[in-house]
């Protein structure tokens, strides 16, 4: 996959950014899509202690690390969901900071590498380790911490068992200096953040992928950061209702804007047909444990086949089909 | 709660001690010393109990959500006994008691026998089913389970939707396949949250106060097919399946109470018929 290098009609806000070498314009992106997330436009040093990760800009401004379809590990050190940063006329704010402080601090070298200016918000998109944890390594810098009003009970009541099931996943030493730092601003239905030049609209979410989703809109560029709500190549993960996430999924089909940042997947996706095989996955789980249910079927049998028909499409689909099944299960026999 | 606590109630008291306890022990430390000798001496004293075949116990290998486990006990149709009790432990779990089941006249006889329910595993455990038949000898199915990903495991997904709905109960009967098999099946499952009172309210720094589903009364036509006493370890949104014995009506009525001393009430409706 070739790296895409055109950049003459490509208005650079800020002067800092423009030695960085390459971008791409918004016409070859919008053409690329898919193709072009995957590849890496800002070259940075892949990770090691003290260095920074690997972003892509996907829209002025808007500054994408794709994390790996892995679990996490003391290789990847929690370096498996997508955190992005946004940056204003006045101020950066970063979504989610992933699974460790180690990984964190590379992360927050990458904003340090584009811009000198504050990070003023540090954005949860929801409780998960993978999108928390290195929220640490942004609190010299003071920001206002935000996530979605049911955050911090879910990340609260379930920060010891997250913590010790992530050091025996990744070992203490990755989760050096990780600590659980719950949201100094809630947002309960909307809040617009302002970031110089540009804002962000929160919008809190009713129970999908959590019972915390949060969606932010970049207001200058229509880009739209779903986080956990959308996975692609990676199989979705469900720990809040399948119901209420479908339900979700189909009212954003309505929804128009430029590209969507994806929680696991590629940098950068559009609407609608970013959505669907989300949608799918979700719907044939949904259909098979309905009919199980029917049956008379129990939860053990129904582990076996509701949703086996996906299996090939998705990375990670061993690891957390079951869970999956048996979450939608609990909640679909209830009908 | 009846006589035949006194060994679990007191076992009962010491879980609630250790869930306190364990806050402040390790998250790891839990996993090492062997705890059953020390269970089996409180719950059944110097009686002798067989691995023996008579029950088996079904349970995945490693828990997909160690929030909702699910657990089978079966009693081979080689059984020909009436079944007393059966009493589940998960020995690393804060309250190793999960639940004690005292089985009563219309449990049935001349078939397979099984209950199943969801249980929440803390840590790497055991699992065991201890089975008491009619002649009052013990017999033991053991399973070692790895809890995967037990972070989420005394949570509910959704705390909010599960209060609302709380008390919500649904009883359901299943004819078996062969109308003359006298084996039926039933399930009952009521919304509740089942709490451990060991999250805390970070609102308040205090800890929740424990709630969950401590008795349940299932009874076929008046007879009773068991009761249980249970704890915490069972799963949100309490789910049990059973076997009942074929009787002239096969409508199930439950009695469900909490540790609020809430009753929930409900009756299947007529099936198979």
């Amino acid at each position: 996959m070739a790296v895409m290098k055109s950049s003459q009609d490509r208005p650079v806000a800020d002067p800092l950014l423009s030695c960085l070498g390459p971008f791409v314009s918004r016409q070859a992106f919008l053409h690329g899509a898919v193709a072009l997330a995957a590849a890496p436009l800002l070259h940075v040093l892949p990770g090691h202690a003290g260095e920074s990760l690997e972003v892509a800009e996907i829209a002025p401004g808007i500054f994408v690390h794709q994390g790996r379809y892995e679990v996490q590990s003391a290789e990847n050190r929690g370096d498996m969901a997508n955190a992005s940063f946004i940056v204003g006329n006045d101020a950066v704010a970063v979504i989610d900071t992933l699974g460790s402080a180690t990984v964190g601090e590379q992360l927050h070298a990458a904003v340090r590498i584009v811009t000198d200016r504050p990070i003023k918000y540090v954005i949860n998109s929801h409780m998960h380790p993978d999108h928390v944890f290195g929220n640490a390594a942004f609190k010299a810098d003071n920001p206002i911490f935000v996530g979605h009003y049911k955050l911090a009970r879910g990340l609260g009541s379930r920060a010891d068992r997250y913590l010790g099931a992530n050091k025996q996943m990744m070992g203490e030493a990755v989760l050096e200096g990780t600590e659980i730092i719950l949201p100094t601003l809630s947002v309960k239905d909307k809040v617009t953040l302002d970031l110089g030049g540009r804002t962000l609209l929160l919008e809190a979410q009713s129970t999908a992928h959590t019972d915390n989703d949060l969606i932010v809109t970049d207001s200058q560029t229509d880009t739209l950061f779903l986080a956990d709500l959308l996975f692609s190549v990676h199989v979705p993960t469900l720990d809040g209702s399948i119901k209420g996430w479908l339900t979700l999924l189909d009212s954003l089909k309505d929804r128009k804007a430029a590209r969507v940042v994806p929680g696991h997947g590629p940098h950068a996706m559009e609407l609608p047909g970013a959505l669907v095989p989300e949608q799918d996955y979700l719907s044939t789980i949904t259909t098979d444990v309905r009919g199980l249910i029917k049956e008379g079927k129990t939860l053990e049998e129904a582990v076996k086949v509701a949703g086996m028909s996906q299996r090939d499409k998705w990375k990670l689909f061993d690891y957390y089909h079951a869970r999956n099944v048996t979450a939608a299960f609990a909640e679909l026999e209830w009908e | 709660m009846t006589q035949s606590t006194s060994r679990l109630g007191r076992l009962l008291l010491s879980g609630a001690v250790a869930a306190v306890t364990m806050l402040s022990s390790s998250y790891l430390a839990v996993a090492e010393e062997d705890s059953w000798p020390s269970l089996r001496q409180s719950a059944f004293g110097d009686r002798a109990i067989a691995e023996d075949g008579m029950v088996i116990l079904d349970a995945p290998q490693s828990a997909e959500d160690a929030a909702i486990v699910p657990l089978t006990v079966r009693v081979p149709p080689s059984v020909s006994q009436r079944l007393k009790s059966l009493t589940l432990f998960i020995d690393k779990n804060p309250n190793p008691l999960v639940a004690k089941i005292n089985f009563g006249p219309a449990a049935g006889t001349g078939g397979e026998r099984s209950f199943s329910t969801r249980v929440r595993i803390d840590n790497f455990s055991y699992v065991r089913a201890v089975l008491e038949t009619e002649d009052g000898n013990l017999h033991i199915a053991n399973k070692f389970v790895a809890a995967a990903g037990g972070c989420a495991a005394m949570q509910a997904k959704d705390p909010d939707s599960e209060t609302v709905d709380l008390g919500k109960t649904l009883v359901k009967t299943f004819p078996p396949a062969l109308y003359a098999n006298p084996i039926w099946s039933g399930q009952v499952m009521i919304k509740h949250p089942n709490s451990n009172g060991m999250q805390l309210n970070i609102n308040t720094a205090e800890f929740i106060p424990a709630r969950f589903v401590k008795d349940v009364v299932v009874k076929r036509g008046g007879e009773l097919v068991f009761q249980m006493e249970s704890t915490f370890s069972i799963s949100t949104n309490p789910n049990f399946r059973f076997t009942f014995g074929k009787g002239a009506s096969n409508n199930l009525d439950v009695a469900i109470t909490d540790t609020d001393g809430r009753v929930f009430t409900a009756q299947s409706t007529p099936s198979g018929s």
